[in-house]
């Protein structure tokens, strides 16, 4: 089985990469999970998951340099792909190898999560969202992170992706979320998944270089992404066409 | 809400308002910015929304199309970009009057937050307004205290205009549409 899952927001610092990650372990409690840094920009997954030093990335994979496996690291229970930093990497890197990057992590795992680019402006930023069987919206509880986050479930939904589900981060406590999610439910495909609290933990993790899981498990906002990851159901793909399945990920022919 | 036409400082379009809260912020300028969404399929007829500054720190929101002021304006104003923004400067004496009108006040925080979505920005608007502003909506943690029920109604009132809200998704699915083709996906 696989499910790929995109990890999606349409604008920047709704703590995307810690929710991929925190996601990705609260999962591994039952599936094996990879997880893959599609922000190849903007890549910061290497730095929530102490890669910093990681000789091979996912730009030497998309260049053409290196084989997928080269990119893939164990960590923190999970399979990482991180993505490197440097400018170089990405002139080098060709975005469409993306898709069979992700058709042979498919073939051996049962769920990949795709941390995507905060922006739908251009083709590599969409392309996760194409390839993703659904999408993770990640929201603040403000106007313009839900309208955002409205626009990237409409791009998915109209490029054939299922929405799995809205996780608010970075929740204060001032803030009426049960309101807010009740009503921003109504616009969206999926349900909460769950609502983070804003944490300063979660800075620690960062600063530490850990997955916030990793650093302080039994935090409130590690609770929240535990259930978030406990109300995901992960679907059944065919693992054998899994490969096909993403090489030739397309939007529907009806467009 | 009247004010007085002022000295033009800069007129531009602007694809996230963050961008001009942030310029007027680092300027410390007093006047006011006009936000007039390009989207104008969004907006009713005529709206624009206004943000008044005292060195650079919010102080009113008002949005013509609406009539409504305070944070349901920003929720008014809060369209996809890109805006054209045109930004005036007054002096402190010429807004004086404008800023009597309770009822069109922001938190400090509140544009930076909900119309920026930054919450550092929000951060550093909130350390250079002066006691007063903050005191007069609570003290002790000024963020959470100041900016929490007041805020939440501007997301609140955000998410209770359901047409505005179909109008976006409809507006990112024709986007879609025609980028899949641009893209050839």
């Amino acid at each position: 089985m696989v499910e790929v899952f995109a990890v999606a927001s349409g604008k920047g610092g709704t703590g995307k990469t810690t929710s991929t990650v925190a996601l990705g372990m609260a999962l591994a409690d039952r599936y094996d999970v990879t997880v893959v840094d599609a922000d190849t920009g903007m890549a910061n997954l290497l730095f929530h998951a102490g890669l910093s030093d990681a000789e091979t990335t996912l730009h030497d994979v998309l260049a053409d340099d290196a084989p997928v496996e080269a990119a893939a690291y164990d960590r923190f229970g999970l399979t990482v792909v991180p993505c490197g930093t440097s400018l170089d990497g990405f002139r080098d890197a060709d975005p469409d190898r993306l898709r069979d990057v992700v058709a042979t992590l498919a073939e051996d795992t049962d769920v990949i999560l795709l941390d995507s680019p905060p922006a739908l402006d251009s083709r590599t930023a969409v392309l996760p969202i194409v390839l993703a069987d659904r999408i993770v919206v990640v929201l603040q509880p403000t106007i313009p992170a839900i309208s955002d986050g409205l626009k990237v479930q409409e791009y998915a939904t109209t490029y054939d992706t299922d929405v799995a589900g809205l996780l608010f981060n970075k929740v204060r406590e001032s803030e009426s979320i049960e309101q807010v999610s009740e009503k921003t439910e109504r616009y969206f495909d999926g349900p909460t998944l769950a609502a983070v609290p804003e944490s300063e933990r979660a800075r620690e993790a960062r600063r530490a270089g850990r997955p916030l899981l990793a650093h302080a498990p039994e935090c409130e906002a590690a609770t929240a992404y535990r259930a978030a990851a406990e109300s995901l159901t992960v679907r059944d793909g065919a693992a054998a066409d899994a490969a096909d399945r993403f090489q030739s990920a397309v939007i529907p022919e009806s467009l | 809400m009247k004010l007085p036409r002022g000295r033009l400082d800069k007129s531009r379009v602007v694809t996230d308002p963050r961008d001009t809260l942030a310029d007027v912020l680092d300027r410390e300028l007093t006047g006011y910015a006009v936000f007039e969404s390009q989207e104008t399929l969004l907006l009713d007829g005529e709206g624009r929304g206004v943000i008044t500054f005292t060195d650079g720190v919010p102080v009113l929101v008002y949005h013509t199309g609406t009539d409504r002021g305070g944070p349901p304006a920003l929720a008014d104003l809060a369209v996809p970009g890109p805006y054209h923004v045109s930004l005036y400067a007054l002096d402190n004496a010429d807004l004086e009057s404008a800023h009597e009108a309770a009822d069109l006040r922001v938190p400090p925080g509140m544009p930076a937050e909900r119309l920026g979505g930054d919450p550092a920005l929000a951060d550093s608007t909130r350390r250079a307004a002066p006691d007063e502003r903050l005191s007069a909506m609570g003290d002790g943690d000024a963020a959470a205290a100041e900016d929490g029920p007041a805020e939440q109604s501007a997301v609140e009132a955000f998410l209770d205009d359901a047409e505005k809200i179909e109008a976006i998704k409809d507006q990112a699915r024709s986007e879609a549409r025609e980028r899949a083709q641009q893209w050839e996906f």
